[in-house]
């Protein structure tokens, strides 16, 4: 039945738009996916919310596969997901060896991408049953399970993605209470009492902020040159024998990667690269031009990409700062997320599902054939690219309500995403806790009215039970680290924060 | 860091602080049978005042030197410029419209600030405008705001 949705011309139009557009992006430094979903929300706003995601998730999937190329070609990565990439990407570039990274890269991301909307496809209707029977307590013991998950992996310091997800929190409470009717901090203004909208937010902390820092320096990047036509892409098949295993673990571990919720595909690609390095009989090589290196990642990021939808069409809850602000999507196209997406508007869930498949597909041959274009669209200077984004961002904030207050909104949250990024508090956790906000609030007061035992109810029904304590511990790790951390004055070295 | 993390953290003991009386003076804590809209916003102020004293502190012990995290000179000067021609732009929204904004904007800063020609800048600009028109007006028909000339 998906097909017959996903095949629809305008469809298939809106799936081939998503590939070109998210390859561009992935591959563009600085404008990874979640900006770039971001950035391409208000333009679902005029279609059907299948279409629109259709659309979006194509565009996720193309960025994934588009991050490769800058890796390989100018050691920069793409977005994030691709930062392993660099290592041995690169050095095969050096070696003249930049079609066969390009080639395993793209045949690794098709088998992983492919696999992954597979299992999205078995698991994701099971999920959703057993979620069903879900009361108010389960909802909100996995909301604080997804939120202290992405708080806890996301950004370099706890602490600080502790205080962006509470500063998110507290942003949520503005405007209408949904059960007493109170306009809560709205402070008179008519504006505020609807709350702070999560669109502006989105565009401002990921379009804008993000363009910000990268307008303090003049980038000058240099492409490699090489061969990357159609016959250069292609796999010798010593190449093929040493990659085969390391993209069907790369996809394998990706995937289940990318179901946690919290862990996207940046963190997927991380562990697929030392899973390779440890499991290789060469070791050695990694660093210089290994191709297992490329692989395994690369796949890794695609299986993740597709898994971290599960929780999102599932359970409501994101996978990844990307299907976060997909899922405000959702939320402002009238969907509500969750168990019931699967029983209600079982076109969306299917339409979506199946236009994965076709994505992989468009991606596979656009990524072997056209690699060449995609290059030439990297040449285009970023300090022109960069105030088309920003011209991108305020068009984009003022559209869904044709309100300038809107744009405001957006300046205001453009600022505040580039102090959060310069001083490392996390974005994406502010972001997931707004959009989730409203809706564990409601579960929370819903399960002390029914309860007898006040918060105990949560940890009275078993599944819930499971759940808390599963959010607790999450929120206990990085909270220990961070307290010795404030306590003793040292600092951990800096990981680089996901950004997918 | 270390300085901006003691301002981010008085700031933001301030505001939580702000935030948990609010909700205690004008929202009810507890409701009939349950707890009201006033209960989740204490809480929430309360949990980030903790956060924020605990940066405040950990800042104010940390012996490592304040790496400055605004850029200086040309970067702060680049920085300055294009927020200051976007905070103009959204600032003038209603009377110069979005088309003439989008070209004066662009012109400000691919002419004035990164020295591109006239040729390439009212190219991207005149390109820019076209398409922002095409797809937003035409096709999701948004009414942008329109200058008082009337474009």
């Amino acid at each position: 039945m998906g097909f017959s949705i996903a095949l629809t011309p305008f469809n298939l139009l809106m799936a081939t738009v998503g590939v070109i557009v998210g390859t561009l992006i992935g591959a563009l430094p600085g404008v990874g996916p979640v900006s770039g979903v971001a950035l391409l929300l208000p333009l679902t706003f005029g279609m059907d919310p299948t279409s629109g995601i259709i659309m979006l998730a194509a565009l996720y999937a193309g960025s994934m596969y588009g991050g490769t190329i800058t890796s390989v070609l100018i050691n920069t990565p793409g977005e994030s997901a691709s930062v392993v990439t660099c290592i041995d990407g690169y050095q095969m570039a050096l070696q003249g060896r930049a079609g066969p990274a390009l080639g395993v890269a793209t045949i690794g991301s098709f088998i992983a991408g492919t696999f992954g909307v597979m299992m999205l496809m078995l698991m994701s209707p099971a999920l959703a049953r057993w979620a069903l029977s879900f009361g108010p307590p389960e909802t909100f013991a996995l909301m604080l399970l997804g939120l202290t998950t992405v708080t806890g992996l996301t950004g370099e310091n706890a602490l600080k993605g502790y205080i962006s997800m509470l500063l998110g929190l507290m942003l949520s409470m503005v405007g209408f209470d949904i059960i007493s009717g109170d306009a809560r901090y709205a402070f008179g203004i008519p504006e505020m009492m609807d709350g702070v909208d999560f669109l502006p937010v989105a565009i401002g902390l990921f379009g804008l902020g993000e363009v910000l820092v990268g307008a303090e320096g003049a980038t000058d990047m240099r492409i490699l040159k090489g061969r990357y036509g159609l016959r250069d892409v292609m796999l010798s098949a010593n190449d093929w024998v040493r990659s085969r295993w390391a993209i069907a673990r790369g996809t394998v571990l990706g995937f289940f990667i990318g179901v946690l919720p919290g862990a996207g595909p940046t963190i997927a690609t991380f562990l697929a690269y030392s899973l390779e390095k440890k499991v290789s009989r060469h070791p050695e090589e990694f660093g210089k031009g290994a191709i297992e290196g490329v692989a395994g990642p690369e796949s890794a990021n695609n299986a993740a990409s597709a898994g971290a939808m599960v929780p999102m069409l599932t359970l409501g809850i994101p996978g990844s700062a990307t299907t976060a602000i997909m899922l405000g999507g959702l939320m402002m196209w009238g969907l509500r997320p969750g168990p019931l997406l699967f029983e209600k508007n079982p076109e969306f869930v299917w339409g979506l599902i199946a236009s994965q498949y076709i994505a992989n597909v468009m991606l596979l041959v656009l990524n072997i054939a056209f690699i060449p274009m995609f290059v030439r669209a990297l040449r285009l200077p970023y300090n022109i690219l960069m105030p088309l984004i920003i011209i991108f961002c305020i068009t984009g904030a003022y559209s869904q309500k044709n309100s300038v207050w809107d744009v405001g909104q957006m300046l205001v949250f453009g600022v505040l995403g580039y102090a959060m990024k310069k001083l490392g508090y996390s974005p994406a956790a502010l972001t997931l806790a707004l959009v989730l906000g409203p809706l564990a609030e409601r579960a929370l007061r819903q399960s002390l009215i029914i309860s007898d035992a006040g918060l105990g109810i949560f940890f009275l029904r078993p599944i819930a039970a499971v759940l808390t304590v599963a959010a607790l511990a999450a929120a206990a790790v990085p909270a220990v680290r961070a307290l010795w951390a404030a306590v003793s004055g040292a600092r951990r070295p800096p990981v680089p924060a996901p950004e997918d | 860091m270390r300085h901006a993390d003691r301002i981010a953290g008085a700031a933001l003991l301030a505001f939580a602080i702000g935030f948990s009386a609010a909700a205690l003076r004008y929202y009810p804590y507890w409701g009939p049978g349950g707890p009201g809209s006033g209960f989740l916003p204490f809480w929430l102020g309360v949990a980030m005042a903790a956060l924020a004293l605990m940066l405040f502190v950990g800042a104010l012990r940390s012996r490592e030197p304040g790496a400055p995290w605004l850029p200086a000179g040309a970067g702060l000067k680049r920085l300055a410029v294009v927020l200051g021609a976007t905070v103009a732009f959204v600032a003038l929204l209603n009377v110069v419209g979005m088309i003439l904004g989008t070209v004066l904007f662009l012109v400000a800063l691919l002419k004035f600030l990164e020295g591109y020609g006239w040729l390439t800048t009212l190219g991207v600009a005149a390109a820019t405008a076209g398409v922002n028109y095409f797809v937003f007006t035409s096709w999701l028909r948004v009414p942008f705001p329109v200058s008082l000339l009337g474009f």
